[in-house]
């Protein structure tokens, strides 16, 4: 593992926290390091603790870890928060001329800066963070240039002006650390490279895959942490002749997002915790309607509204099985940032190809890291559309009944029916949440019941069959301890492997983008002596369902805290179960 | 296609299993004329239907339609338009799907003033489900839920809709089948969110708010002299309680339909092939 450097800036919320981690994200991202954020935050807009924290490196880095090398710490609980974490050789940056006296552990080193003052000095009180980011470059020998390129892509668009006070706030930063301290001894250095790499959340991989693949259509209605889908499109969208609604309420979000789709538009909707619940009311209607849909869930901790700005993986069985009566849909499951945007593509396509509900069930720690990738990782000559049986004008005659009339839900041998929207001669239909014949009319027919009922699940096979439901994998192919995942534990087993490896333990690991329909595991787990399925959740949602595709019992790794789960911590805990006892059957 | 459509090419070939004598069959009607009388045909025209036997119309009628669940026609509609400024939309249901269940959508999609018609069958009933209070049935009304009455106002939807600042109200009924089309007609004609309440009596569950008792008691605001676009005006008729009125209620002049307030012009059924051709500049953004 090449050197990593671990900072973290920590304070009220209110106190722009998260910009200031963001700018300094970017700098070390234009750096050519790779950098990986993540972030503690509260339910609430003004007070309550919050910290951004980057851990950064020249390799590739995909997961927190428990340890913290500079912090600026705007407040007491800053540190408070983060003993366990700081360590002998860890440097923290406060104000000591503010009101409180920082309480800063004896073999730390304490940094004082008087950032507020400094940064009047440079313009106004506000900048004093970027005081601190500038002190921050001293202590790190990290080239300020960097951080200048940084703010003048964050303060660019409110005038010169601004971006020379901030940039002269950050020398300020960095002058008094030089002149008041040695940090020789401390012994950070931040070696950059030639690369050029795109910072980005989870959330923004999923708009971006959106307008990527067509998607013009928008309904939301705002929920952490869904939100920020909605805020990235709009004000983008339109530059691609689509539109945003931000609808009442989640009930009439999905239901615009299915007329936008009926009309014939790439639609999408995405919630999360109380809102997937009201949207659940329409799940079926798309179903039966065969109206392609995407909507995202951006899983965070329930039930009910639970911890909203934590971290779960507890929305599975609703994905699978949330609606009245029986709904044939889609379910997959993002396991990385780069995976959110090609999902969501793919998603686009499904939902057309085969006229279905897809859910694109993602989560907090996703939505909220912000990760570096070369940006040939979102290579846009690779997204393909794909609108399956959309037929025009002169494809229409093919699915005329006798009488004339388009047969929107005609029962064909692979369970996909034609389909013709608003402006298509002869193709007006009516579609509905009952159910319906050929032509969409109501009926109540036994037979027509059934042949509906099994053209709809027969549209599931169809894509069993003919699409790639695949996993992802890592680490030692022939190991016998075989741990399965699935959504956004990817990066930390993945760095879980280093640790596991130093102690010499082999495993697999196998990564599930698709919960349904979803890989078969069988010969996997049959080849291999232990089997422990790692989630986010307390009671093993996917382990159930692998348990009952296999019909064999698997170890479990289960983390419920609202913390998503941590390299060093998931190799410990592997080993641990390693040793530990198969449930009895 | 346009220029010799007729209302019958609005017409599905399924036969209506509203009672007979129900204010539906002429709500539909009078709604098939005036959309063949604006210039649409099916293949151009879209309608979402409620819940309720009133929003059994979408299966009756022919054009692209959905008849979607209980209350929610209105968001579906606006997701319509949205996608397809190009095609015309229309929304229909009954009184307990547009102002008990759908009132949040109404008041939403009332200030929105998407460019639609939204035509509610007033029947004062639950019809469908056999006859229960709905929220414009009168305090008085004894149902098989409300033995005494709903002991509460009803609701009165015009004042709603103005409330909520809407470009074009109006009322018709039923059964004066030229009235009631050409006030859908103005509807469908108006730039901006058109909203007809009919009274359309349920001859079954409902004996009081019959044709009869319209007949008596509607009176035409087009014989009144009623400006249309007179504000204050329009407020003194919609919250008169003491008469039945029918006619446009309402007109704003100036009104501007949400598409074109936010720009949204484009067909978006429409899409390249792959990615836009300047997608990467999205992936730049985040350098
Ligand atoms: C979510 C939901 N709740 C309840 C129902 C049952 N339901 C069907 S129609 C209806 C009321 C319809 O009343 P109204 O809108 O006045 O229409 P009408 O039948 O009188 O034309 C109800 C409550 C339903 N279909 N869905
Ligand atoms: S019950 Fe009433 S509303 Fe329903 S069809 Fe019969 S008359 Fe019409």
């Amino acid at each position: 593992m090449a050197e990593d450097l671990n900072w973290a800036v920590g304070g009220e919320a209110g106190d722009g926290i998260d910009s200031t981690g963001k700018i300094f994200a970017q700098a070390l991202a234009r750096a050519g390091r790779h950098v990986f954020t993540s972030k503690d935050f509260a339910s609430r807009i003004r007070g309550g603790y919050t910290a951004y924290k980057i851990r950064t490196s020249v390799e590739e880095v995909q997961s927190v870890v428990d340890r913290l090398d500079i912090l600026v710490a705007l407040t007491q609980r800053t540190i408070d928060e983060n003993l366990d974490e700081l360590h002998e050789g860890s440097a923290i940056i406060y104000d000591g001329e503010r009101s409180w006296e920082a309480e800063i552990p004896d073999e730390m080193t304490a940094v004082d800066v008087p950032l507020k003052s400094l940064a009047e000095d440079a313009g106004g009180a506000i900048m004093r963070n970027i005081v601190a980011l500038g002190a921050a470059c001293e202590i790190t020998d990290f080239d300020v240039e960097y951080l200048d390129e940084a703010l003048e892509k964050r303060f660019g668009g409110k005038g010169s002006q601004i971006v020379e006070n901030n940039k002269e706030a950050a020398r300020l930063g960095q002058e008094y650390v030089a002149e008041n301290y040695d940090l020789e001894h401390l012994g950070y250095s931040v070696e950059t490279t030639d690369n050029d790499y795109v910072l980005l959340n989870g959330n923004e991989a999923i708009g971006m895959g959106a307008i990527a693949a067509g998607c013009r259509f928008y309904a939301g209605y705002p929920i952490t942490p869904a939100t920020s889908i909605m805020e990235y499109l709009t004000g983008r969208i339109e530059d691609y002749g689509g539109h945003v609604v931000q609808a009442e309420d989640e009930l009439s979000a999905i239901n615009m997002a299915l007329g936008g789709a009926r009309a014939g538009a790439r639609s999408m909707t995405a919630t999360s915790g109380a809102g997937i619940d009201l949207m659940t009311e329409t799940f079926g209607l798309v179903a039966t309607s065969e109206t392609p849909l995407v909507i995202a869930d951006v899983q965070r901790s329930g039930p009910s509204t639970g911890m909203p700005t934590k971290q779960e993986q507890g929305d599975l069985n609703m994905a699978l099985y949330g609606g009245h009566g029986e709904v044939p849909r889609f379910v997959i499951t993002p396991t990385s940032i780069t995976e959110c945007f090609w999902k969501t593509v793919e998603a686009f396509n499904l939902a057309e190809k085969y006229q279905t509900p897809v859910f694109l069930v993602s989560d907090l720690a996703m939505s909220v890291t912000e990760q570096t990738f070369p940006p040939e990782a979102f290579d846009m000559d690779d997204v393909e559309i794909d609108r399956g049986k959309l037929v025009d004008d002169d494809e229409v005659d093919e699915w005329l009944d006798a009488q004339g009339h388009f047969r929107a839900h005609a029962v064909t041998d692979d369970g996909v029916s034609p389909r013709a929207i608003p402006g298509t001669v002869d193709g007006a239909h009516m579609s509905t949440g009952l159910e319906h014949d050929e032509l969409g009319r109501r009926t109540e027919d036994q037979d027509e019941r059934v042949q509906q009922v099994d053209k709809r699940y027969r549209k599931v096979e169809t894509a069993q069959e003919e699409e790639d439901w695949d996993y992802r994998e890592f680490g030692d192919e022939d190991a016998d301890n075989l741990i399965i995942s699935w959504g956004s534990n990817e990066g930390a087993l993945v760095e879980a492997l280093d640790y596991l490896e130093d102690d010499g333990i082999d495993v697999r690991v196998i990564s599930v983008p698709y919960i349904f329909p979803r890989p078969d595991l069988s010969e996997e787990i049959e080849a291999a002596d232990d089997v422990i399925v790692v989630e986010c959740n307390a009671t093993g949602q996917f382990a159930d369902l692998i348990e009952h595709d296999v019909l064999t019992r698997v170890k479990r790794i289960n983390k419920y805290t609202g913390v998503r789960f941590k390299a060093d911590e998931l190799a410990e805990q592997i080993t641990e179960q390693l040793s530990a006892e198969v449930p009895a059957q | 296609m346009s220029s010799d459509v007729r209302f019958t090419d609005f017409k599905s070939d399924k036969q209506p299993t509203w009672c007979p004598g129900c204010g539906d069959f002429g709500t539909m009607n009078g709604m098939m004329k005036a959309l063949a009388e604006t210039g649409n045909d099916p293949d151009n025209t879209f309608v979402v239907a409620g819940i309720g036997c009133s929003g059994k119309i979408g299966t009756y009628m022919h054009s692209y339609a959905l008849h979607g669940v209980h209350g929610r026609a209105l968001p579906v509609a606006t997701g319509v338009k949205m996608a397809r400024p190009d095609i015309e939309v229309m929304a229909a249901g009954g009184d307990g799907d547009g102002y008990s269940i759908g009132a949040g959508h109404f008041v939403h999609a009332v200030r929105r003033n998407v460019d639609m018609s939204y035509v509610v069958m007033d029947n004062r009933i639950y019809g469908l489900t056999k006859g229960q209070a709905s929220p414009t049935s009168r305090s008085d009304f004894e149902t098989s839920t409300t033995p005494e009455g709903p002991k509460q106002p009803p609701v009165n939807p015009l004042a709603l809709a103005l409330a909520s600042g809407a470009s074009f109200i109006a009322q018709s009924f039923a059964s004066d089948a030229l009235r009631h089309q050409e006030i859908i007609q103005e509807a469908i004609e108006h730039d901006g969110f058109g909203f007809v309440n009919v009274f359309s009596p349920c001859v079954t569950f409902n004996d009081v708010d019959t044709y009869d008792y319209f007949r008596d008691n509607l009176v035409d605001l087009q014989d009144e002299g009623h400006d249309p676009n007179d504000y204050e005006a329009a407020k003194e008729v919609i919250l008169d309680s003491d008469k039945e009125y029918q006619g446009v209620m309402y007109q704003d002049e100036n009104s501007v339909p949400y598409h074109e307030k936010h720009g949204v012009t484009e067909d978006m059924s429409e899409i390249p092939d792959g990615a836009p051709e300047d997608a990467m500049d999205l992936v730049r953004e985040f350098y």
